[in-house]
C-alpha cells in the first residue's frame, strides 16, 4: 500500500513535469476560476453583510405624544424592552431630534430654516431595533395600542422590499455559485483530459502489460490534485497581495462593516483549497476512466 | 507466484543450460529463485504438452457495428508450442489477439487461457491474467523518454513490484536478449532490432506463461528480422509458449512449425510443420 502511494505521488510529480506546459496551462486556467469564483464569494458575502446590515438598521420608529411624563416613558420603554421580538430600544427625546435635523441638513449644506420657527415641531421618539425584520408587524400591533404612542411609523414596504432582494439575493448568488462551478468542471475536466491524451501511450502499455485499475489512475488523480493545490495556492497569493485594496474596496463599497475579515478569510481559503484539490480529483477520475479496463 | 514454478535448479544444471552469448549469472547472495532460474527450470520440468496454455472453444467475435471477425474458432495451444498466425489484413488475426488478452469479449464461445475462462474472469481479475502474456507489437511501442532499463523496468514498476526484484528481473531479461549493452539508452539511440528486442524482454520480465508477438518483424530488414525470429525461438525454448501472427512467408515456411490459417474470420488451416501458403 505505501509502496503502490510512493509510485503513484512519484509518477504524478513526474507526470506533471514531463508535460509542463500543459501542466501550466492547467494550473493557469484554474487559478483564473478560483479567482472567478473567490471574487464573486467576496462581493456575495458584502453584499449579503451590507444587506444584513441595512436590515438591522430597520427600527419600528414610535413617536410619542408631547405630554408624556417621565415615568410613563419609563414604564413604556421598559415594557417594549421586554418583548422578546426587540434587540434595542433607543430613545430619542425632542432636542435631540432637532438637532439630528440640523444636522442632517448642514451635511448636506442646505440652510437651517429650524432657527425661524417659535417652538420644536419634532416630536420624541422611540427607535426601536428588531430582533428580525420580519416581526415587524407584532410590535407595531402592541405599540398602536399605547396611549402615549401618538403613531407609529410604517415601514411595511421597506421591510417587505427589503426582504425580497435579500432572499432574491441569497438565491441567485447561490446560483451564480454553482454555474460557475459546473463551468470550471468542465474547463478543468477538457484541460486535464488533454494531459490524458498526451500519455495515452503511456497508459495502453500500462494496460497491456498488466497494470491494475488503481496503478493507471491514481496517478493522474494526485496530478490533478497537484494541479487544483497549485492554481488554489496561486490564486490564493493573488488575493493576499490585492486584499488591502480588496478590504478598502469592500469598504467603500459596501459602507458597512461589521463584516468579519477573519472569517471571511477563512472561508475563502477554505473554499479556494477544497474547489480547486476537489475539481482537479474530479476531472482527472473522470478523463482517466475511458482508459481503464472495460 | 505459484509455488510449483518456484523451484530452482542445481547450479551444475544451470551452468550446463547456459545458451550461447548469454551473460554467466551475476555472483549474488539473492536466495530467491531468479526469473531466468525459473524460465530454466520449467525447461526442465515443464512444458507439459497434455497442459493447454490456451483453448479456444467455439469462439465468434461480432462487434456492435455488426461486423463478424471470428466464426466458431477452435484452437489448442499446448504449453510449449510454437504456433505461426497467417492469414490476409483483415482475417481476424488481431480481434483474435485482442481476444486473448481480454481488450475485447468473445461473442460466442470460450476462451480459456491457463485454466481460466476470460468471460467469466472479474474485472479485477483481468490485470493478473495478463501479466501471464507478454505481447510484443510490430511498432514497440517502446516509451520514449524512458531508457531501456526503465522501459523494461516500467512493467515491474505498474504491477507494483517490490523495487528490490525490479533490478536482478530486469538486468535478466535485458542479458536474455542481449541488450545489458545498451540499458542506459534511449529507444531513439537504439537500431529498429534493438528496439524490438527491448519490447521483447518487457514482455519476458512478469514470467509470462505465453509471449503473443503481432508481426513483430513487419517494420525489419529480413537479417534482423532473422534475429527476432531466432531470439524467439530461443525464448520457446526456455519453455514460454509462442504465438506469432506474421506476413513473413519465408520464415513461416523455412521454420516447419506449426501454422494456423485465418481467413475471413475461420480457421482454414490447422496443420504442424506446415507452411505459409496451401501447399495442395
Amino acid at each position: 500500500m505505501a509502496r503502490f502511494v510512493i509510485f503513484s505521488l512519484r509518477r504524478a510529480w513526474q507526470g506533471f513535469w514531463r508535460n509542463a506546459l500543459m501542466s501550466l496551462a492547467a494550473t493557469a486556467t484554474m487559478v483564473l476560476m478560483l479567482l472567478l469564483l473567490a471574487g464573486f464569494w467576496i462581493i456575495n458575502t458584502g453584499l449579503l453583510a451590507g444587506l444584513e446590515y441595512t436590515e438591522s438598521k430597520v427600527n419600528v420608529i414610535a413617536y410619542l405624544t408631547d405630554t408624556i411624563t417621565d415615568s410613563q416613558l419609563l414604564d413604556l420603554t421598559d415594557r417594549v424592552e421586554a418583548m422578546p421580538e426587540v434587540e434595542t430600544v433607543n430613545h430619542v427625546n425632542r432636542e435631540e431630534a432637532l438637532q439630528a435635523f440640523r444636522d442632517r441638513r448642514g451635511a448636506q449644506n442646505e440652510e437651517d430654516l429650524t432657527q425661524f420657527l417659535a417652538s420644536n415641531p419634532f416630536h420624541a421618539s422611540l427607535e426601536i431595533a428588531l430582533v428580525d425584520a420580519s416581526l415587524y408587524s407584532t410590535v407595531r400591533n402592541r405599540l398602536v395600542g399605547e396611549p402615549v404612542v401618538e403613531r407609529v411609523i410604517n415601514q411595511r414596504d421597506l421591510v417587505d422590499s427589503l426582504l425580497t432582494v435579500t432572499g432574491f439575493l441569497q438565491t441567485a448568488g447561490a446560483i451564480v455559485l454553482i454555474v460557475i462551478g459546473v463551468i470550471v468542471l468542465f474547463i478543468i475536466v477538457n484541460t486535464i483530459r488533454l494531459a490524458v491524451v498526451a500519455r495515452a501511450e503511456e497508459i495502453e502499455i500500462m494496460r497491456l502489460v498488466g497494470a491494475s485499475d488503481g496503478f493507471i489512475r491514481w496517478p493522474f488523480v494526485f496530478e490533478g490534485a497537484l494541479v487544483g493545490l497549485l492554481g488554489a495556492a496561486f490564486a490564493l497569493g493573488i488575493l493576499a497581495v490585492a486584499s488591502d485594496q480588496l478590504g478598502r474596496f469592500m469598504f467603500d463599497f459596501f459602507r458597512v462593516l461589521p463584516l468579519q475579515l477573519g472569517t471571511l478569510t477563512r472561508d475563502v481559503t477554505t473554499l479556494v483549497l477544497a474547489t480547486g484539490v476537489g475539481l482537479g480529483v474530479v476531472g482527472s477520475w473522470v478523463s482517466v476512466r475511458t482508459y481503464l479496463i472495460r | 507466484m505459484p509455488a510449483d514454478r518456484a523451484s530452482a535448479p542445481a547450479a551444475g544444471d544451470r551452468a550446463l543450460r547456459r545458451l550461447p552469448g548469454e551473460q554467466p549469472p551475476p555472483a549474488t547472495t539473492d536466495i530467491r529463485p531468479s526469473l531466468r532460474d525459473r524460465l530454466l527450470g520449467r525447461a526442465r520440468a515443464e512444458p507439459r504438452a497434455d497442459r493447454a496454455v490456451l483453448v479456444l472453444h467455439d469462439v465468434s467475435k461480432r462487434f456492435p457495428n455488426g461486423k463478424v471477425a471470428l466464426r466458431d474458432v477452435d484452437l489448442t495451444i499446448p504449453e510449449g508450442d510454437f504456433v505461426f498466425l497467417v492469414g490476409p489484413s483483415g482475417a481476424g488475426k488481431s480481434t483474435l489477439i485482442k481476444l486473448l488478452i481480454r481488450d475485447e469479449m468473445a461473442t460466442r464461445g470460450e476462451v480459456v487461457l491457463d485454466g481460466q475462462d476470460l468471460a467469466r474472469l472479474p474485472r479485477r481479475q483481468v490485470p493478473k491474467i495478463r501479466r501471464k502474456i507478454g505481447i510484443v507489437f510490430q511498432d514497440f511501442k517502446l516509451l520514449p523518454k524512458k531508457s531501456v532499463w526503465e522501459n523494461v523496468a516500467f512493467a515491474l514498476e505498474v504491477t507494483g513490484t517490490p523495487g528490490r526484484r525490479v533490478r536482478p528481473a530486469v538486468d535478466r531479461v535485458l542479458s536474455l536478449v542481449g541488450l545489458t549493452a545498451q540499458a542506459r539508452q534511449l529507444p531513439s539511440q537504439l537500431s529498429g532490432g534493438e528496439q524490438q528486442r527491448t519490447a521483447i524482454a518487457r514482455a519476458l520480465v512478469h514470467d509470462p506463461r505465453l509471449i503473443i508477438a503481432d508481426e513483430p518483424t513487419g517494420n525489419l530488414d529480413p537479417l534482423i528480422s532473422w534475429e527476432i525470429i531466432q531470439l524467439l525461438l530461443r525464448i520457446n525454448e526456455l519453455g514460454v509458449t509462442v504465438l506469432m501472427a506474421t506476413h513473413n512467408a519465408d520464415v513461416v515456411t523455412a521454420l516447419r512449425k506449426r501454422v494456423i490459417a485465418l481467413e475471413e474470420g475461420r480457421v482454414i488451416r490447422d496443420e504442424v510443420g506446415g507452411t505459409y501458403h496451401r501447399t495442395d
